[in-house]
């Protein structure tokens, strides 16, 4: 049981502590959330449906963030923007790098400050790939309300006026190269994400 | 532009989400690329939207350190889960789901019969007499009284009798006058009135 136990642990931790660090402003209640699924995996391991122990992991991962995003501190955002922002721009100072990790950063706040399901769903399936089917599960929806709702939470991000801001200089910085529109359809979403 | 290439711009906008998850058919898919490269702010819209999809897919997936889940270790490391509150949680659960398939009146039946046949059980066990009442004598402090002490106790113990049944007389007595001895008494003397009466009558009236 110890070895199955280890082996769950492996192949669904990432993926929890993802969805945990994209839901939540701080990285200790990431981390908390991820121990909780874990141990309450441990103490109902005889009542799991095995063959769903993936989207039980996300359920359980959902309901925590659910239970922590209540508890959050509004004053703990801008402390967790900082941080966010020393994380992703690294070594490299290039301008128009600096420029889209600064995007990049926007955005993940943008995700946070989404309503649930809608920041869940868009985590589980734009960030994390996870299938149609296994976000059901997670989230006890229906399909079609988790393409609605992953509809409605892409347009709320696009209505994100400091996103909107950046993307519009982006534009403006880069005006006098013009570029084609590339017209191919994003078909592979998720690949290269573990599932 | 006109009301007619508003609705036309607001409906390719509503197909972007379509065309970046590859949803649209083939049809659909040339109908939107030919307005967005002749629209320029369905283009700008579409770009937008391209890039902040990108920008999501691009989010990478966190690592799991192994510090994060070093208390998890240090939980389970103690050995199994607690098998008994599985079985236990189990077992109640399954007499709850049994329960809730029944009847209303069976549940409450069911119960009613439950305490009952605890309560019988409870009050033979209390009266049953030991096999060995040694055992429970021997068990408890044994007090010792003189002879007096027993004779004294007798002798209170027969008035206590005496005080009892010159009451049982006494409330007998009263019962019985007021609930027996009299109505019949009364019933006797007004039958003997009526006779009384009647022969008075059958003197003043004389035979038909």
């Amino acid at each position: 049981m110890r070895a199955l136990y280890q082996q769950a642990i492996d192949q669904h931790r990432h993926r929890v502590l993802s969805f945990a660090r994209y839901s939540l402003r701080v990285r200790e209640d990431a981390e908390d959330v991820t121990q909780e699924v874990f141990i309450k995996l441990w103490q109902h391991w005889q009542k799991i449906d095995h063959e769903k122990l993936g989207a039980w992991l996300m359920r359980v991962a959902h309901n925590s963030v659910i239970d922590h995003v209540r508890k959050q501190r509004p004053q703990q955002t801008n402390l967790d923007q900082y941080a966010e922002v020393e994380d992703q721009v690294g070594e490299e100072s290039d301008a128009a790098q600096l420029d889209q990790q600064h995007f990049k950063s926007q955005l993940q706040t943008a995700i946070k400050s989404l309503e649930d399901p809608f920041r869940s769903i868009v985590i589980m399936r734009d960030i994390q790939g996870m299938s149609y089917e296994d976000i059901q599960g997670s989230l006890e929806l229906s399909a079609s309300q988790v393409k609605v709702y992953l509809h409605r939470a892409r347009r709320k991000l696009r209505e994100n006026s400091k996103l909107r801001q950046l993307f519009e200089e982006q534009i403006a910085n880069r005006s006098e190269v013009k570029q084609p529109i590339a017209l191919v359809a994003n078909n592979d979403k998720g690949s290269g994400h573990v599932q | 532009m006109s009301s007619n290439g508003e609705s036309k711009c607001y409906f390719i906008q509503l197909q972007i989400d379509g065309y970046l998850d590859g949803d649209l058919s083939e049809a659909q898919q040339g109908g939107f690329m030919s307005h967005v490269q002749d629209c320029a702010a369905c283009a700008t819209e579409f770009r937008y939207a391209q890039t902040m999809h990108d920008a999501v897919m691009e989010l990478p997936q966190i690592e799991c350190e192994d510090f994060v889940l070093e208390p998890v270790h240090s939980l389970t490391a103690a050995g199994r889960p607690k098998h008994d509150e599985v079985s236990r949680d189990s077992l109640v659960t399954q007499i709850a789901g049994l329960l809730n398939t029944v009847p209303l009146y069976f549940r409450f039946g069911f119960s009613a019969a439950l305490v009952a046949v605890v309560a019988v059980a409870v009050t033979f066990t209390g009266l049953t007499p030991t096999d060995e009442p040694g055992q429970q004598v021997a068990s408890e402090p044994v007090e010792q009284f003189s002879q007096e002490d027993v004779a004294l106790a007798l002798q209170e113990l027969n008035v206590a009798i005496d005080y009892l049944n010159q009451l049982s007389q006494r409330t007998e007595v009263m019962i019985g006058d007021r609930f027996l001895v009299t109505p019949l008494q009364d019933s006797i003397n007004a039958s003997f009135e009526r006779a009384r009466n009647r022969e008075n009558d059958s003197f003043q009236n004389g035979p038909i």
